[in-house]
């Protein structure tokens, strides 16, 4: 029964992070047809931004907060600066498949990814250094027991569940919200309503760049920090995107939480060395079941 | 006053606008009639920046609008109603509306409102929907949103591109009414391509008779019905 | 008609032996005059010209993006060193054995790929990339978990030795890698100039036109897997005779190594693979050489060939897609 509760409990709040990097990853796919492999890159630098800011005497609050804006960005100046220039180049003749239309983006991104990890390597050296939580990380007691629960926790979960509250109101109540949703749905008749989709979809680059941040502040503490150590996120995030639909913003936040579900199931009842066969599993599963994710449009193929 | 001249667009090798020429005046109805594959609906994408010319000039009230986007071309008073329902089916009929207004909420704040109001007024069956996804809507519906998304953005010059296209004949009328009703009444510029040449004709005020991308004829739109010999050559009927 | 195509075939043949034989002269040559270290660098070259060939036909030629080539050399090399370890093979016969071991394992990825395209392809491959080290730590008894299995190239035969006198290891090396990346080159060269090739093509540039022409692009896809996967796998077990076949010596970034080796060169030619293997092996020394007078940390001198390269890899996508090899790419897209 205490394993039980502690899977669960680890399970909601590792959820909720990759809950966090698969809104990213959809939300960049949605707007500009892409997956961005170099997303948690970009969380792995900014979280080393707040590491040294936090190390040189700087409150935890205000590296936060700027890990999250260079997150924001970073997002922003990479559709700007690579990923524009390349969709502007659709009719060369390299990339007048479909297929390589979509293939070249995510090498792409995978180039930026290096160029980040080197950076990093380079800036702060590769050995691991531990990132600090804001609040605790005992578990609480409750008449002398100790749950497996932490003020840590909590923070994490009502923190996401707050970015997810106010992202849906955001895109549904605003403005800009609106247009960033017609630049994702039909670019073209984004286009002929006067919305200057460049900007929106920048934008979108900037949004998934500081959740993605966020994330990564989230959770190194658990972890360490080093060039690398957020690769495996990613990963869980693309399964988490794909099983709740790589179109589906709320989808991907349920295909979060399930993939923390079964990640911290495994690595409590079996060993922590099979999540990545469980990942695979899970992946598989759900792209020999239901391709389009548990949440997909049903005629959403957009590759 | 729209004026295109010697304008030439082409994908790969395919010519599919070989120097067209014509002119649309202020709040008159103008419409391009031709068979499929004139070029009909690739002039309009030319004209409203989704495609780009290789050579030749179009102005708008004296001022070119080559080489802008097409978001910035609407913004100059340019709005283009896309083939075949261009609506967002996964937004609502409310979104899909307020969209075309998006870049005037700042400026005009005010007329934002009145803009919609006027829409639901014209057309009182999406007033009814508003609430409603757009993919739910008929196909009458989604054109009749269509063309209220174009309208809210206040434009000077419509671009209208087959708006018939796959309607029951009563729902085409109600449509080029409204459209008439509104040229006559604000004064509006449009230019209507259409496969349905009798009906356009029928509304316009001048007609040019696109064939593989040439102006074959560019005369008042009366004077175009009566002529049986083009009618029998050009549109096969 | 029959009578046409073979002497088509022929005269593929005849084109791809001409360039296989030519590449032989060349490697030869300048391993004759390369010092020690960098006829190990050739050799290295060789083996992962072979990882990067399944790169090029795969994505290049098919349009499939796979990132999980690294595990399909894994699975080529853990074949060969079991073999060797507990069979007790010579590597003339083990590398053969685990190109099939590899070629299964294109099997199945092949048939649980063949819906997906794409990021989705991308981000699965990335997975299986991920996942399959990890077996090793599951199957500890076998594979012996990170530790490995160490395994070498051995000694020359006695009627080599009695032939062209006692090679250094380092020559050795290159001569052990050559014929297998010869025989790969001729092999890839036949597939590009081929129908066969021009079907993977017409898969890639339309899948709709190419199904309706009566490609069966499913089965067609699956075949490509398998094919590319040879090829990974007969590079993955030449590069597990550098000493050990272990986790660490297929890391994921393997992968993307041989991809960034196929676009630096050019990702539809076998030529730009070649060359974007040089690149790739040769930056770290070519940066030293470069930067070696600034006396730069050790820090920033590790992860610098790593930024080089990822900066390169950006460049050649955004500004010149088609590679190095673009030029040569005109006569036979």
């Amino acid at each position: 029964m205490e394993t039980f509760l502690a899977a669960l409990f680890s399970g909601t709040s590792r959820g909720a992070i990759y809950a966090l990097v698969a809104l990213g990853l959809v939300i960049v796919w949605r707007g500009a047809g892409i997956v961005n492999f170099a997303q948690m890159g970009q969380a792995m630098f900014s979280t080393y931004i707040a590491s040294t800011m936090i190390t040189n005497g700087y409150s935890y609050w205000l590296g936060f907060i700027v890990a999250i804006l260079v997150g924001a960005a970073m997002g922003a100046l990479l559709d700007i600066l690579v990923m524009r220039p390349l969709s502007n180049k659709k009719k060369t003749e390299l990339l007048s498949s479909d297929s390589m239309r979509a293939a070249v983006p995510v090498i792409a991104s995978l180039g930026i990814l290096g160029v980040l990890q080197a950076l990093a390597g380079i800036i702060w050296a590769a050995e691991e250094r531990g990132f600090p939580a804001p609040y605790p990380q005992e578990g609480f007691t409750v008449a002398n027991n100790v749950m497996p629960f932490t003020s840590f926790d909590v923070f994490v979960i009502s923190i996401v569940l707050a970015t997810l509250l106010a992202t849906t109101l955001f895109f549904k109540k605003t403005g800009v919200g609106l247009a960033m949703r017609a630049t994702a749905l039909n670019a073209e008749v984004a286009r002929l309503s006067g919305i200057r989709t460049n900007f929106t979809r920048s934008l979108s680059w900037g949004f998934s760049g500081a959740a993605s941040s966020l994330a990564g502040l989230l959770i190194t503490p658990t972890s360490n920090l080093s060039p690398n150590t957020l690769d495996l996120v990613l990963i869980i995030g693309f399964t988490a995107a794909v099983v709740g639909g790589l179109d589906s913003p709320a989808g991907s936040v349920i295909g979060g939480f399930l993939v923390g579900m079964v990640i911290s199931f495994v690595s409590f009842y079996d060993t922590p060395e099979d999540v990545f066969l469980s990942i695979l599993s899970v992946l598989l599963l759900v792209l020999i079941i239901r391709p389009r994710g548990i949440f997909g449009a049903k005629d959403a193929r957009r590759v | 006053m729209l004026e295109v001249k010697d304008l030439v667009t082409s994908f790969g090798s395919v010519v599919a606008l070989d120097g067209i020429s014509f002119t649309a005046h202020e709040s008159k109805i103008t419409t391009v009639i031709g068979a499929n594959g004139a070029g009909k609906s690739t002039l309009l994408r030319t004209i409203s920046g989704l495609e780009h010319p290789s050579t030749g000039s179009i102005t708008w009230r004296g001022k070119s609008v080559i080489g802008m986007r097409p978001e910035d071309i609407v913004r100059a008073g340019i709005a283009h109603v896309p083939e075949g329902h261009a609506v967002i089916s996964e937004l609502s009929v409310e979104e899909n509306m307020s969209m075309g207004s998006l870049f005037r909420r700042r400026k005009f704040k005010s007329d934002v409102a009145a803009a919609q109001d006027e829409m639901y007024e014209l057309f009182p069956r999406l007033k009814e929907r508003r609430k409603q996804l757009a993919g739910t809507l008929s196909g009458g519906e989604r054109q009749m949103l269509a063309i209220s998304r174009a309208l809210v953005s206040r434009p000077q010059l419509l671009l209208l591109d087959e708006p018939s296209l796959g309607l029951a004949p009563l729902v085409v009328e109600q449509i080029i009414d409204s459209i008439n009703i509104l040229c006559r009444s604000t004064g509006l510029t449009v230019l209507l391509v259409e496969q349905n040449a009798n009906t356009a004709l029928g509304v316009a005020d001048h007609g040019v008779l696109l064939a593989l991308g040439k102006v074959v004829a560019d005369r008042p739109a009366a004077e175009l019905k009566a002529d049986a010999n083009l009618r029998a050559a050009y549109l096969g009927y | 008609m029959r009578a046409v195509s073979k002497v088509k075939q022929h005269s593929i043949a005849r084109k791809s032996l001409r360039r296989t034989l030519f590449f032989i002269v060349l490697i030869l040559l300048a391993g004759s005059t390369f010092d020690a270290y960098n006829q190990a660098q050739l050799a290295l070259v060789l083996i992962l010209f072979i990882g990067v060939l399944s790169v090029t036909l795969l994505t290049g030629i098919s349009g499939q993006l796979s990132l999980g080539q690294g595990a399909l050399m894994a699975v080529g090399g853990y074949c060969m060193a079991l073999l060797i370890t507990n069979k007790g093979y010579s590597i003339w016969v083990a590398i053969p054995l685990a190109i099939v071991g590899a070629a299964i394992a294109g099997l199945l990825l092949g048939i649980s790929a063949a819906r997906l395209s794409g990021p989705y392809l991308a981000g699965t491959t990335l997975v299986i990339a991920l996942a399959i080290p990890t077996l090793s730590n599951r199957f500890m008894s076998v594979l012996k978990g990170d530790e490995g299995l160490p395994v070498d190239v051995g000694y020359p035969p006695n009627w080599f030795t009695k032939l062209f006198g006692e090679p250094s290891y380092e020559q050795w090396q290159l001569y052990v890698a050559l014929p297998f990346a010869a025989i790969a080159l001729f092999f890839a060269s036949n597939i590009l100039l081929s129908r066969t090739g021009r079907m993977w093509r017409a898969i890639r540039d339309n899948e709709t036109a190419a199904s309706l022409s009566g490609v069966n692009f499913s089965r067609q896809k699956i075949f490509v897997f398998v094919v590319s996967a040879t090829f990974a796998g007969l590079s993955g077990a030449l590069y597990g005779l550098r000493g050990l076949v272990g986790p660490s010596v297929y890391p994921v970034s393997l992968s993307l190594t041989l991809l960034t080796a196929a676009v630096l060169g050019g990702i539809r030619s076998i030529f730009g693979a070649f060359i974007g293997t040089v690149i790739v092996v040769f930056l770290p020394d070519w940066i030293e050489a470069v930067l070696g007078s600034f006396e730069l940390s050790e820090q920033v001198s590790n992860f610098m060939p790593a930024l080089i390269s990822s900066l390169l890899l950006i460049l050649t996508v955004v500004i010149n897609p088609a590679g190095v090899a673009g030029t040569h790419l005109h006569k036979h897209k």
